[in-house]
């Protein structure tokens, strides 16, 4: 007994029971994990990655099933090892399934629902999207997730940051031509430069909303403001930082927080920002093409105020604090009235105040 | 002994003859009333224009219709007030070419000499009141203050009235000083009316001549007191104003 018990106490025995026992353990999980449940990535583009792969759908187009290898092994999904199966959860092996959208875009309209299981607040975003209401009412050409994002390929959406106005440009061609000559765009096409807008920096991203509402044009000056009150990064290009203040008080401005604060749904034509600086277009004040540039100033104001003269033009102080040099008129005003009314006011106050203790003294003595 | 007869013998005696002064012409009474009333509208029409940005505004006007409405109330008032300048103006000249424009409401190198007395009597330097003929210099800057206030509010208003067809003939620069100019003076004039004017009309005596035309003896006697020598030919000797002439 005393020997067995020393046996069963010495850890040879313990190690070599643990020797014998582990490898059975490791042996039977890796052989469940080697299983193969689903096809892998190379299972799948041992077919697709021939160039010619294709079908003729019901509709009679021709849908090419080829994935190119180079371009989806640098997907974000394939290195976050994210595969075919994932998104394609109705093929499991070979011979497919039937496929039973008639055309290409049904198919890319089902298919792009895939998305959701992941990126769910993104998909209810786009719910709320322009892009949803017009497919909604029937254009199915309206984007989804893969039209931007693509399908196969998808990568980082902003890099470089040119790469989301290519991205919008292939639907929007005009009004991308038109932005990457503006200031803003030249700038981000030319030195891929940080701090100009792209187009989902004004419009969203995933929950684009129609900009042709009176909601969206009364809050215009508010979305520049963003960037155009921020001290610091208009430092960094010369810039004021104030326009927005000024603005708020000028006629335009005070009349649009009106109508932003109260009344956001009633269109009102008040100048916004984009009433006088373009939209898309927008170019520096220097720049002669510029629609705020002083030759171009009428022209511009008269969009609205029509047939109005030459002079017409002073009434508008331009973003600028009153000053002699510039809004002279305003200037000796303003220094009338910070003098002026303290001072009458003040002299008449105390006048008045002088007059009462006085005929206050008057009846004291009168009555003793 | 008819009726009215008996009644002289028995209460005549009772009865002491109030004279009166006639102060203002029924045409200047009906003037003040439409200064006033205009004015009054003009005053609470614009000022919710002015804080258009706060909410006890946003709650007046709180329909585009209703900022309409007010400003459109505001444009009729602007009229009327308008005539009124017009009509005042046209007189004064018409009574000019009459060689009969009143002289008294005019400045006088008297006013000044008065204004210093009367500061003097003030803190107690002086004991005489300095005394007054028709208007005294306190209601001289009262008339010639209010008249310059209208002038700009007129100039001003019509310039942001119609700031397009102004900028034709005038400098562009001239349509936001108009805008400070008039949305000033606006709160200046209230504020100066109610210290200055409501002080001397309603608190330091009620004087209602402005809406009757006439003003009584006392008081004609006490502040009115080289008018009522002129008119009575009496001497007036009052502690009040010292009394030295």
């Amino acid at each position: 007994m005393v020997m067995l018990k020393k046996i069963l106490r010495f850890p040879v025995f313990l190690i070599l029971g643990l020797l014998v026992v582990l490898p059975i353990f490791i042996l039977t999980n890796s052989v469940k994990a080697e299983e193969p449940h689903q096809p892998t990535d190379e299972y799948c583009l041992s077919c697709h990655a021939d160039p010619d792969l294709k079908i003729t759908l019901q509709s009679g187009e021709t849908l090419s099933l080829y994935v190119d290898p180079k371009q989806h092994s640098e997907a974000v999904h394939t290195d976050a090892g994210i595969e075919c199966h994932a998104c394609h959860t109705d093929i499991t092996t070979y011979p497919h399934p039937e496929l039973l959208y008639t055309n290409a875009r049904e198919l890319s309209r089902n298919y792009y629902l895939a998305c959701r299981q992941c990126h769910a607040i993104n998909y209810e975003e786009t719910l709320d999207s322009m892009h949803a209401q017009i497919a909604q009412e029937g254009n199915l050409d309206a984007p989804v997730c893969t039209d931007c994002h693509t399908a196969h390929y998808v990568k980082e959406p902003d890099n470089p940051r040119s790469l989301i106005s290519e991205t919008c440009g292939q639907c929007h061609i005009e009004i991308n031509e038109t932005y990457i000559h503006s200031v803003h765009g030249g700038a981000l096409i030319e030195e891929d430069n940080p701090d100009v807008p792209v187009c989902t920096d004004c419009h969203g991203v995933h929950n684009i909303h129609d900009p042709r509402t009176a909601q969206f044009r009364v809050e215009t000056p508010e979305l520049c403001a963003h960037c155009h009150a921020d001290q610091d990064l208009m430092n960094k290009y010369g810039l004021s930082s104030d326009v927005y203040d000024i603005y708020e008080l000028s006629w335009h401005g005070v009349d649009v927080s009106v109508y932003k604060a109260i009344w956001p749904t009633i269109w009102h034509e008040s100048a916004v920002c984009t009433d006088c600086h373009g939209v898309h277009n927008i170019l520096s004040t220097e720049n002669p093409e510029s629609m705020v540039n002083p030759d171009n100033l009428l022209s511009t104001c008269q969009q609205c105020h029509e047939g109005v003269g030459p002079n017409w033009t002073d009434a508008w102080t331009g973003h600028h604090e009153i000053s002699l040099s510039r809004t002279p008129y305003l200037f000796y005003v303003d220094y009338f009235y910070k003098t002026f009314t303290y001072l009458v006011l003040g002299l008449s106050f105390i006048y008045v105040i002088l007059q009462i203790i006085r005929n206050t003294g008057n009846r004291i003595r009168r009555s003793t | 002994m008819s009726a009215r007869e008996q009644f002289m013998t028995t209460h005549a005696k009772n009865i002491e003859a109030k004279r009166v002064y006639r102060r203002f012409t029924a045409g200047q009474n009906w003037e003040h009333a439409i200064l006033l009333i205009s004015g009054i509208v003009l005053f609470f029409t614009g000022l919710p224009q002015k804080y258009r940005t706060t909410s006890w505004s946003q709650q007046i006007l709180s329909t585009p219709e209703r900022l309409e409405t007010i400003q459109q109330i505001h444009h009729i008032a602007a009229i009327v007030l308008i005539l009124l300048v017009i009509y005042h103006l046209g007189r004064a000249i018409y009574l000019l070419f009459q060689r009969r424009l009143p002289a008294a409401i005019f400045p006088t190198i008297q006013d000044l000499r008065d204004a210093w007395q009367m500061i003097k009597y003030l803190l107690f330097l002086s004991k005489g009141k300095p005394k007054f003929g028709k208007y005294n210099f306190e209601q001289k800057f009262t008339y010639w203050f209010i008249f310059i206030i209208v002038g700009i509010m007129v100039f001003t208003g019509i310039i942001i009235w119609f700031p397009e067809l102004i900028t034709r003939y005038l400098p562009g620069g001239l349509v936001p000083a108009a805008k400070l100019a008039h949305s000033t003076e606006a709160i200046v004039a209230a504020i100066f009316i109610v210290i200055w004017h409501f002080y001397h009309v309603h608190l330091e005596r009620l004087n209602v001549s402005i809406f009757t035309g006439y003003l009584n003896e006392e008081d004609m006697k006490k502040y009115h007191t080289l008018e009522y020598q002129q008119l009575t030919g009496e001497q007036v000797e009052d502690a009040d104003t010292g009394g030295s002439q």
